[in-house]
This record gives C-alpha cells, sequence and structure tokens, in this order.
C-alpha cells in the first residue's frame, strides 16, 4: 500500500470521513506546506501521548487530575454524572454548573455486553464512599434514550440507599424553539413534567 | 389522496417506466409472471416503505442495477390543488434507503408513511389467519403504525427495551439489572396495547358486519386477548399497572427461561364464528371462511383510512378473485361498490376476470414487466 493510500485510510477511519473526503484530506495537506502537515501530526501525537483519563473522574486531563477536579474552587458537594467525557465540556459551556464530573464511559447496553463492570461506577461508590467525601447529589445526566434512562434508574437504586440526593436532568422544549415543531414524545414529557408558575 | 402518476426506475422487472394513473383507477390485466403483482408492490411500497411481499429490499433490485426508485404524484381526491410527491430509493451496495417528500428528507423515516392512504388485498393475505400470532400482530402494527399518532414510536421502542431487557435476563446478574428496563418496557408496552386494544374494540363491530355481508350467512367476531392479564384495566396508566404485576410475577419463569413472557409481544387476536356454539375459525374453519376473515380485516382496515384521515383509501386488489367462490365474490364486489371506495388498482390473468366497475375501470396489459395502457 503507497503512503498515500495509508494516509487517506487512516482519515477514512475518524467518524463523518468517508473514503472521497478522505482523499480529499490527503491531496489537500499534500499541496499546503510541510511545516502544515507537520504541526497537525505534531499536534496528534501531543495529543495521544499527554490525554489521559483523570483519575478521580475521568474526564479528559493532562495531568493526573482533570482542570474541573484540579481547581479547588469548585463545589465539591455535588456531582455531575455523564456518560462521555466530552459530554463534561458541554456541561461547562452552560457556565452554570460550579460541580464536579463523573465519566461513566458509555451507559449500560446487556446487548453489546456493557454492565456495570465495564462503567466506571465502582470509581464512583469509591468517591463517595472515601472518608474525606463531601458529596451530597448526584446528578444524572445520562441520555435521555431508553439505555440513558435504564443507566440513571440503576445508579439511583445504587446511591439513594447511601443517603445521598439523586436527581436527574430535566427534559423538555428546548429554548427558543416553537411548540410545533417539538416532536410528540419530547412535548408528553416537558407536559408531564410542567413546573407551577 | 389518489396516484396521478408514477414513476418506476430498476423496481424488480418492470424497468423504466413513466405511467399517467387514471382518476378512477385501473385493470392491469396480464399472465402470471409477467409483473402484475410487482406494480402494485411498488405502489403500496410508497405507504409503508417495504414490500408487502415481506421481500428485503435489495431483492427488489432489478437485476444488474444497483439502485431502484419509485415516485408517486399524489393528488387529494376533492380537487384541492396540493399535490404531494413521495419518491422512495435503494441502493443495493451501502443498503442506503433514501425518501423525500416533495423533494425534502423527512426527519425521521416515521414521517413518510402513510401519505397514500391505500389498502392492499392479496391472496396472501390468508396468512393472518393460518399463520402464528406474530402475523395478526403484524397485520394490527402495520394499520396502527399508519393511521395512529405515536404507534410506531411507542412499538419500535418496545421492542428496543424488551431486546435490551431479554439480554439482560441471559446475562443473568440478578433481577436488578433486569428491573432497571422495567419503566420503559411498561410505558411503551401499555401504549402499545392501548393502541391495539382501541382499534380491536373500535372496528370488531365493523369487522362482523363486513364478515356476515361478504359470507352471506352468520358473522364472525374478534377477540384480543392480550399477552399478559389486564385484570380490567380500562385506561392507560391501569394497563401500566396490569403489566407491572405481570411482569413481577412472572420473574421466576423469566428467569427460568431467559426470556420476558409477558407483555404486547405476546399478544393474540382470535376469529370467532357466531352460531349455536362459538367456534374458532383458525381450528374450525373452512377455507372460504378464513379467506372472508382475512377480506373482512382488510375492510376493516379501509373504514379506518377513511375515518381517520377523512379521505378515500385507494384499494388495490392483487388477484383477490382467483381463490374465492362466485358467490363471495359478487357479494365483496357488491360491498365495495357500496362502500365509498375512491381509487381502484386491480390485477386479474385474464379479462374476463375483471369484474369490478367492469366498465368504469381502463384496462391496461402487462407483458414482461411492459405496461401498455
Amino acid at each position: 500500500m503507497s503512503v498515500i493510500e495509508e494516509l487517506a485510510r487512516e482519515f477514512g477511519r475518524l467518524p463523518g470521513v468517508g473514503p472521497k473526503t478522505a482523499q480529499r484530506l490527503v491531496y489537500h495537506l499534500l499541496k499546503s506546506s510541510p511545516d502544515d502537515g507537520r504541526r497537525l501530526a505534531g499536534a496528534i501525537r501531543e495529543a495521544m501521548e499527554r490525554i489521559r483519563p483523570c483519575g478521580r473522574c475521568g474526564n479528559f486531563a493532562e495531568a493526573e487530575l482533570c482542570d474541573v477536579c484540579a481547581s479547588g474552587r469548585r463545589d465539591e458537594d455535588v456531582v455531575c454524572v455523564v456518560e462521555e467525557a466530552f459530554e463534561v465540556a458541554a456541561v461547562e459551556r452552560t457556565g452554570s454548573y460550579r460541580g464536579l464530573y463523573h465519566v461513566l464511559g458509555g451507559h449500560l447496553s446487556p446487548l453489546d455486553g456493557i454492565g456495570p463492570d465495564e462503567l466506571n461506577v465502582a470509581q464512583l461508590l469509591e468517591r463517595v464512599r472515601a472518608p474525606e467525601s463531601r458529596i451530597r447529589e448526584l446528578i444524572l445526566a445520562t441520555s435521555a434514550g431508553v439505555e440513558g434512562e435504564a443507566t440513571a434508574v440503576y445508579l439511583e437504586g445504587l446511591f439513594r440507599p447511601l443517603g445521598l440526593r439523586v436527581t436527574r436532568l430535566a427534559r423538555g422544549i428546548p429554548v427558543g424553539s416553537d411548540l410545533e415543531y417539538v416532536d410528540g414524545s419530547t412535548l408528553a414529557e416537558a407536559l408531564s413534567g410542567r413546573r407551577e408558575m | 389522496m389518489r396516484l396521478s402518476e408514477l414513476s418506476l426506475r430498476h423496481f424488480r422487472n418492470l424497468g423504466v417506466q413513466d405511467l399517467q394513473i387514471p382518476e378512477e383507477g385501473l385493470a392491469l390485466v396480464g399472465e402470471n409472471a409477467h409483473g402484475k403483482s410487482n406494480l402494485l408492490e411498488a405502489i403500496y411500497y410508497l405507504e409503508t416503505l417495504r414490500s408487502f411481499r415481506g421481500a428485503r429490499d435489495d431483492q427488489l433490485v432489478a437485476f444488474g442495477q444497483d439502485v431502484f426508485r419509485i415516485v408517486g404524484t399524489m393528488e387529494d381526491a376533492r380537487g384541492s390543488d396540493a399535490t404531494l410527491r413521495v419518491a422512495a430509493a435503494f441502493q443495493r451496495a451501502g443498503r442506503r434507503k433514501k425518501v423525500t417528500l416533495s423533494g425534502d428528507e423527512p426527519p425521521r423515516l416515521g414521517d413518510a408513511l402513510g401519505h397514500l392512504g391505500a389498502v392492499i388485498f392479496s391472496p396472501a393475505d390468508i396468512a393472518v389467519v393460518n399463520d402464528g400470532p406474530s402475523e395478526r400482530r403484524r397485520f394490527l402494527d402495520i394499520v396502527l403504525s399508519l393511521n395512529t399518532d405515536g404507534y410506531l414510536e411507542a412499538l419500535q421502542r418496545y421492542r428496543h427495551v424488551l431486546a435490551q431487557r431479554n439480554a439482560a435476563l441471559r446475562e443473568n446478574r440478578g433481577q436488578s439489572m433486569v428491573r432497571i428496563w422495567d419503566r420503559h418496557l411498561v410505558e411503551f408496552g401499555a401504549r402499545v396495547v392501548e393502541g391495539r386494544r382501541r382499534w380491536l374494540r373500535d372496528r370488531g363491530p365493523l369487522f362482523s358486519r363486513y364478515y356476515a355481508e361478504v359470507s352471506g350467512g352468520p358473522a364472525a367476531t374478534l377477540e384480543y386477548r392480550p399477552g399478559f392479564a389486564l385484570e380490567g384495566a380500562t385506561d392507560g396508566e391501569e394497563v401500566e399497572t396490569a403489566l407491572c404485576r405481570a411482569l413481577e410475577a412472572s420473574s421466576s419463569r423469566e428467569f427460568r427461561t431467559g426470556t420476558t413472557v409477558v407483555g404486547p409481544h405476546r399478544d393474540e387476536v382470535r376469529f370467532y364464528l357466531e352460531g349455536e356454539r362459538e367456534l374458532d375459525v383458525r381450528e374450525f374453519g373452512s377455507g372460504g371462511q378464513r379467506r372472508t376473515v382475512a377480506l373482512a380485516l382488510r375492510l376493516a382496515e379501509a373504514a379506518t383510512i377513511r375515518e381517520v384521515r377523512g379521505r378515500e383509501p385507494v384499494i388495490l386488489l392483487d388477484d383477490v378473485f382467483a381463490e374465492l367462490d362466485a358467490g363471495r365474490s359478487e357479494r365483496i364486489l357488491d360491498l365495495m361498490e357500496r362502500e365509498e371506495t375512491g381509487q381502484v388498482i386491480l390485477t386479474a390473468p385474464k379479462e374476463s376476470d375483471v369484474r369490478f366497475r367492469s366498465d368504469a375501470l381502463p384496462r391496461w396489459h402487462i407483458r414482461c414487466g411492459q405496461i401498455e395502457a
């Protein structure tokens, strides 16, 4: 296999990149200055070598602890439980959450052979039970699908008996959207979760 | 709606054809194995996005071709200007299906279902009586998916949770790992049950009437046998409670068999002949009685479209009179003429078999897939 083909094959393994796009990317790199390509290669190498899971919460980290866990200025009473590390960034972007995180690494899915042992559940239990723990609330921010919901039910059953407050992200109408474009089940969810004004 | 134009590209043996469909419909005459049913299959594909004969999409692509494409232009029968163009295409390489509604891809494939409002009558319908309970659930699921908001979504989600729950049972990691799936199983299961029960209750009397009219004798009734004890539940919430109870009660059996043993995936529908003693059609019915049950179900489906969508269904008849005796054929023709049917597209092997609106329906002929108006 030629070097060009090999590079195209590697690009093609990325999500959302088909064979044609992969080829376009290769040709683009070959046409641009060699420095561009080296910078890209360097950035990839750097990221792969330096990013690792945070030793406490599983978020992306460049050191033993991620920025959130290392900050010291976060509210340590509350932990937001997400499925994937990139979801931490989504919650962070809201700018309205000051607590800590825990990354499960997926959701329960017996069809795919994923049970609690395949997720970072034991680590969360350890965090909660640690003598220095100040955790009083878990916010379950697992996905809104069938698996995310079952994972939340599972975690609730595990952590509520430990005396923790366990909450679930509310579901409903996206901010700024018209009712007529909201799909039926979301609207039903929003109706049943309506609030007193 | 009625179909005004149909454009075919490499669907089965139909090749490349652009057809103008007459307002009242047509009778397609041709020898067997020349492609009569393929035309009805293509038309009904626009309704359900799958073959009514149970063929896989890749089997529908013509030999030596990679893509089939069907485009149907539909007009409101009441003569408003609104037309809808439903286009469905499938590519064998990559197994890709693409559907557009007047050029736009709908957010979900499910949104593209049921725009024509058609009912297909076929000799294969007899399977709904003769075969196992899954055929009867399939009939209900198709009718309800096309005519009841939210049913298809509930059904798909129910199946998905059920698969996860069954996998959890097989893993055998204890009760708690199975129970976490129950909330959604019960929620979506109850919606499926409610949909099926309501349809069978509302359409049951109509089914009986149609059966009696076609058979020219006593009526038949249908009965819903849910896959768990409903315990007199009358609304969605009570159905949920009943399903919860049934799951709890069957827990030890579930772990023994490694599968969920109660729920709508075990639903059954029974048909009974009325008389001095009620007789189960599946056990005691004659061939003619079974066919009549299947016909009456389709007629009830047509009535559903008429009521839910407020317009005449397009009736597709695939050589249905071949296996009915003369009396039944006459009576069903009478019945269809009386119910305000809209467009009718029927197939028959011989001219003399075309008895429906015999003077009014234009005759088309088909030979080796080529259709001539």
